[in-house]
């Protein structure tokens, strides 16, 4: 790993800044500082964009890595490859990693997968989507949002989208969240979180708020008044935790319905 | 936890309830439908259903007759009455002839009928 960065000047003295996510160069580590030859190598070896990520760890940032050369490897002709999803969070609660891979090849996931996981010792989950179709799901869907509101790209982005509320789409996605209320108390926690998470990205959406990772989380904790950890924690009080989630529930559905009579989509 | 069979069958109603309507709106809407492995993530009812069939006796065969009836009609009367809230509100393309056609599939599949 080699980072080329630029001596800047100091009252003092003199620096180097280096980003703060990196793959190794750990504080405390004695680095070699020597001047580069810009005829021979003008671009750094390695760039990742990052979205709303404050802190990564640097082996995570190993396996991000991995999985781009892994992708490159197996994919001709791709856009991006965007990191999302739970293992961008801090610790290491994930139980996979989420990978957006932007092309409008056909690719074997099954390969890939088996790949990221030989690799990395991580299950790879792989989502393939054009281009276009990522900007539908952005334009209709919140929890596509809410996707790219924290990511890791390969490349930089910016996707610029007219949201279009869909209220037909709306009415399928909140559907799946009724699972919840008639299975409780054999719902895992993450289960639960990502049935609430759906359910509360969508109230939100249909209340025109900005639907980010941060702020769908927080929204819950408004509604329930308990932080996300005890919904993955799994411990609820379930009598008032149902009673909250039919009332969303049922907002939600009321402004769908009345979406759906007004004659939108 | 020790559940009596009736509940386990209100159980199984409840969610195969939920797979048959989601997959009835799945279709009225399938052309405007993106890629959705994330929501595919979410536990799925039909995988609940046949968790909650798993444990009903008899397991190996077919339920009788009396309990296939019931369970039947209950599905189909909640899937159409949920389905009738939206065609009421003008929503199109729900096609309620997939009702009992599903509903028999699915029974089917997992070992009720």
């Amino acid at each position: 790993m080699e980072i080329i960065s630029k001596v800047s000047l100091g009252s003092r003295m003199d620096q180097v800044y280096i980003p703060k996510n990196r793959i190794g160069f750990d504080i405390g580590n004695y680095v070699i500082i020597k001047p580069l030859n810009l005829e021979i190598e003008k671009k750094p070896l390695e760039k990742i964009y990052f979205y709303r990520i404050k802190n990564i760890v640097s082996i995570k940032l190993e396996i991000i890595n991995e999985v781009f050369i892994i992708i490159d490897k197996y994919v001709q002709n791709y856009e991006n490859i965007i990191i999302t999803g739970s293992f961008l969070e801090e610790g290491f609660h994930f139980n996979d990693i989420d990978v957006l891979v932007l092309t409008e090849d056909k690719i074997s996931l099954n390969i890939i997968s088996l790949d990221v996981k030989k690799k990395t010792g991580i299950n790879g989950h792989i989502l393939v989507l054009s281009s276009k179709a990522l900007v539908r799901g952005l334009e209709a869907d919140p929890l596509y949002q809410m996707m790219l509101s924290r990511c890791v790209a390969q490349k930089r982005f910016i996707y610029k989208t007219k949201p279009a509320l869909n209220y037909k789409l709306l009415d399928l996605h909140l559907f799946k969240s009724k699972t919840l209320l008639d299975n409780f108390d054999i719902l895992n926690g993450r289960e639960k979180y990502n049935l609430v998470r759906n359910l509360v990205a969508i109230y939100l959406y249909l209340n025109k708020k900005k639907i980010t990772v941060e702020s769908v989380d927080g929204e819950i904790k408004n509604i329930f008044g308990v932080n996300v950890l005890k919904i993955k924690d799994n411990v609820l009080d379930k009598k008032d935790f149902i009673r909250k989630y039919k009332l969303i529930y049922n907002k939600s559905f009321n402004l769908i319905l009345r979406g759906i009579e007004h004659g939108s989509k | 936890m020790v559940q009596n069979r009736n509940k386990l069958i209100e159980l199984f109603i409840g969610n195969l309830f939920n797979s048959i309507v989601h997959e009835i709106l799945e279709k009225a809407v399938s052309k405007e439908l993106v890629a959705d492995k994330y929501r595919k993530e979410l536990a799925s009812s039909f995988e609940i259903a046949r968790m909650y069939r798993e444990k009903i006796n008899p397991v190996n065969r077919s339920l009788s007759d009396k309990d296939v009836f019931y369970i039947k009609n209950k599905i189909v009367a909640r899937v159409k009455s949920e389905l009738m809230i939206r065609i009421s509100k003008g929503y199109e393309n729900i096609d309620l002839e997939l009702v009992e056609l599903l509903t028999d599939k699915a029974l089917k599949d997992v070992k009720i009928s």
